[in-house]
């Protein structure tokens, strides 16, 4: 029994050993088409590589924004800066609370943010957050906190990049790498936001949906709450302005907005701004810079209004 | 609990801590444990279904001790009955009450009568075929006095609700498991070793062949009035290896995991995509299911003597009383069936136990003939795993309309077509090894036992880095769970 049980342990040894050296290679050298469960994609959609490059640099700010493309596409960092604000945008493609909670771990000490916005936005509370992790994981250098993020995602994509992002940050393998600013229509501005060049969008229907909080989310959410009033940190919780069409398609959006009033200062822009499918909008989610504008200079608007009280 | 989740793969390792340090290896604790275990396992599903096991146990136990008392044979009838209507009571309710309630309702309506459904929302409690033929073969046995009952209740519940084999299978009898329950257990290094093995194929087969083919087998099966022949032909062969990965992979998880606490259990598949005739395959396919049919129904019905007429309906029951165990749905019926059709001429030619030993035993290749044999084989498995996997009949015979037309002849089209090539060598890779170790009893049985430890080591590890590599991002349950 005793041979058993050691012989076990050296095989898991030697079998994990295996399984992380052969991941390297695997990673590395073999065709996409062959890494399925390894998705490491650097400098990838909506200049994560250029924001996580960027925060290291920055310290000391007002406003930190936080939560998905609808942050990095909505709060445009140079109307605070002329408001004299120092802010930062953090969002991140799809970033649910697993993965705020992770950079937000990771940054705070840094930043030290008077404010916080957290953009929040109720699918990200529906998915398990896997492809914003992996983003992250990609473009980041990783650490205890993306282990954590990793086992609560518990999926082997995540555990794949992961590791093989280990290797590849033990090596420096993504020291060479830097993002052009503008890529196709995108261009990334300093602070985090990034501009689409003007379009507008042609509304399509939506199917009907009903908003259902996965439970991991909303552990990671109460804790992200906690700690930001753990810090003494303004918290406002914003839904960012969605199409009216698609914003529509939610059946019991009042669940969502008082959900998110019971954990802090709540604003529902959706609810608070009329703004057109087609005139401020370039795709079924994003505002475009008209859109962007008016949002922005409302929330200013709030902003000063609170300082006033 | 799946055997491929992370839950199990905490469970397994405390359940075999705790079984192998209780103090001295006490086998009235050790059964107690598996109880416990083998109820906890059962439960992660539904805690209700423990309830149904449960009663089955305590009626089979009860009537199992009343048999062996009891001589007058119209009274042990009367308790054989009992049983039957008990486990079989349960299993049609819970598994055909809708298809008969529903075929009732058709056959009425096609008489003018309409009847106002009353179906119920029923759930089909794991593995009840499973655990239900295990529990009756018992009753049916002491009746026969093939086996005297036990008065062991806790080594009775370990043997109904032995969690390895509990909700898929294979099938056991009470008097080849049974008596392993009464017997002291010893922990035997080769037997732990050899079960890890085993274990670590079935995860392959379950893992990288079956749940990788079901991705694209689904997506064709689901759509298949968009589908070209050549890509409805690629989408049965799809199912064709997700059906035997997934269930032969469970059956290598069950039975190797047996044999870590020192179980053997019966052979459920023995390489039954490499027979020459169809009575071959079913020899080697779900062996345990087969050969209770074959015991409890075939032969109490005359079996293959008499006459011809009698040898057909015999064939024709069995295949079909098998395919409706599988489902409610006439596809499994109809399934059925042309496997009792394949299997006739055979029977009747006198030819059905023709290929009793492995193909090309102790040689590398297979003759021509051989090969042209099993091909063909292969190919009747396959047209016949179409009414399987469908979701009704008309379903299958559009599917099967859309094989035979001229887009067979044409490219298949399929989304992720780069993955599905990645697919298709994989499947080669796996009958490539199932192959070369045809002649034992899962392919890597013996492969690597002669090299060096860092190369045998090497090669599991390399499985095991396929798994990581090809598994998809959840879990999914085994087919065989749902019947």
């Amino acid at each position: 029994m005793k041979k058993f049980v050691l012989n076990t342990l050296l095989f898991v040894l030697f079998s994990g050993l295996f399984y992380f050296i052969a991941l390297f290679f695997w990673g590395k050298y073999t065709p996409s088409m062959l890494k399925r469960n390894i998705n490491y994609k650097i400098c990838s959609y909506g200049h994560i590589h250029s924001r996580l490059s960027e925060v290291k640099k920055k310290k000391d700010i007002d406003i930190l924004f936080l939560g998905s493309s609808h942050t990095y596409r909505g709060f445009d960092t140079r109307i605070f800066s002329k408001n004299n604000l120092q802010c930062f945008n953090l969002g991140s493609s799809s970033q649910t609370p697993i993965q705020t909670e992770t950079l937000l771990k990771r940054y705070l000490k840094r930043l030290k943010p008077k404010t916080i916005i957290y953009e929040v936005y109720p699918i990200t509370f529906m998915i398990d957050g896997v492809e914003s992790s992996l983003d992250i994981i990609a473009n980041d250098k990783n650490d205890l906190f993306s282990l954590e993020m990793v086992f609560k995602n518990n999926n082997i994509k995540t555990y794949n990049t992961f590791l093989y992002a280990l290797f590849r940050d033990i090596f420096n393998l993504n020291n060479s790498y830097s993002e052009p600013k503008t890529r196709g229509n995108d261009t990334y501005i300093s602070g985090g936001f990034v501009e689409k060049e003007i379009s507008y969008f042609k509304p399509t229907p939506f199917e009907k949906e009903t908003i259902e909080i996965n439970k991991s989310q909303l552990k990671s959410f109460s804790k992200i709450v906690s700690l930001i009033k753990k810090n003494k940190i303004d918290l406002i919780l914003v839904y960012a302005p969605i199409p009216p069409s698609n914003y529509k398609r939610f059946t019991n959006n009042e669940y969502f907005d008082n959900t998110m009033e019971s954990y802090s200062e709540y604003y529902n822009f959706n609810k608070l701004m009329s703004l057109n499918d087609s005139l401020h909008f370039f795709d079924a989610h994003h505002l475009n810079q008209k859109g962007v504008e008016l949002f922005n200079n409302k929330l200013i608007k709030i902003l000063n209004e609170r300082k006033v009280k | 609990m799946l055997f491929n989740s992370i839950d199990f793969g905490i469970f397994l390792p405390l359940v075999f801590m705790l079984y192998w340090f209780i103090p001295n290896k006490k086998l009235k604790l050790q059964n107690i444990l598996i109880v416990i275990a083998s109820y906890i396992f059962y439960g992660w599903w539904d805690w209700r279904f423990l309830l149904l096991i449960f009663f089955s146990t305590i009626v089979d136990y009860s009537i199992g001790i009343r048999l062996n008392t009891t001589h007058k044979p119209i009274n042990r009838k009367m308790l054989l009955w009992a049983s039957i209507f008990v486990n079989i009571g349960f299993l049609c309710f819970f598994k055909y009450y809708n298809f008969f309630l529903d075929n009732f309702i058709t056959a009425f309506s096609f008489l003018g009568t309409q009847i106002k459904p009353n179906s119920l929302n029923i759930i089909l409690p794991v593995g009840i075929s499973f655990y239900t033929f295990q529990s009756l073969s018992y009753t049916i046995d002491i009746y026969r006095k093939k086996l005297n009952p036990t008065k062991d209740f806790i080594a009775f519940l370990a043997f109904v609700s032995f969690f390895p084999q509990l909700v898929a299978g294979p099938i056991e009898r009470a008097s080849d498991l049974l008596p392993q329950f009464h017997k002291k257990r010893f922990f035997d290094y080769s037997k732990a070793t050899d079960g890890m093995r085993q274990i670590l194929w079935g995860l392959f087969k379950k893992i990288v062949i079956a749940d990788n083919c079901a991705e694209f087998a689904n997506s064709i099966f689901n759509n298949s009035a968009n589908m070209n022949g050549s890509t409805l032909f690629l989408g049965a062969l799809f199912f064709t290896f997700q059906i035997y990965g997934d269930f032969s992979g469970y059956s290598d998880i069950a039975i190797g995991t047996s044999r870590l606490f020192g179980f053997n259990l019966k052979r459920n598949f023995a390489f039954p995509y490499f027979s020459r005739d169809i009575a071959e395959f079913w020899r080697r396919w779900h062996i345990s299911l087969s050969s209770w049919f074959r015991d409890y129904l075939y032969i109490p019905l005359g079996g293959s003597r008499g006459r011809s007429l009698t040898k057909i309906r015999n064939t024709f029951i069995i295949f079909i009383v098998s395919g409706f165990w599988h489902g409610a749905n006439w596809t499994f019926i109809v399934w059925g069936a042309l496997n009792a059709i394949y299997f006739l001429p055979l029977l009747l030619t006198n030819n059905n136990r023709k290929h009793l030993e492995i193909v090309a035993h102790g040689k590398y290749l297979p003759t021509l003939k051989e090969l042209f044999l099993i091909l063909i084989t292969f190919s009747l498995t396959v047209f016949s795993w179409i009414f399987f996997r469908a979701e009704n009949i008309e379903h299958a015979i559009n599917y099967i309309t859309g094989i035979f037309s001229l887009s067979f002849f044409t490219v298949p089209k399929l989304a992720g077509m780069d993955r599905a090539i990645t697919i298709l060598i994989l499947i080669g890779i796996f009958i490539l090894i199932e192959w070369l170790g045809r002649e034992d009893q899962y392919a890597i049985e013996y492969l690597g036992r002669n090299w060096h430890r860092s190369i045998r080591w090497s090669f599991y590890s390399v499985i095991i880095f396929i798994i990581g590599m090809f598994m998809p991002s959840v879990e999914s349950p085994f087919i065989y769970f749902q019947f």
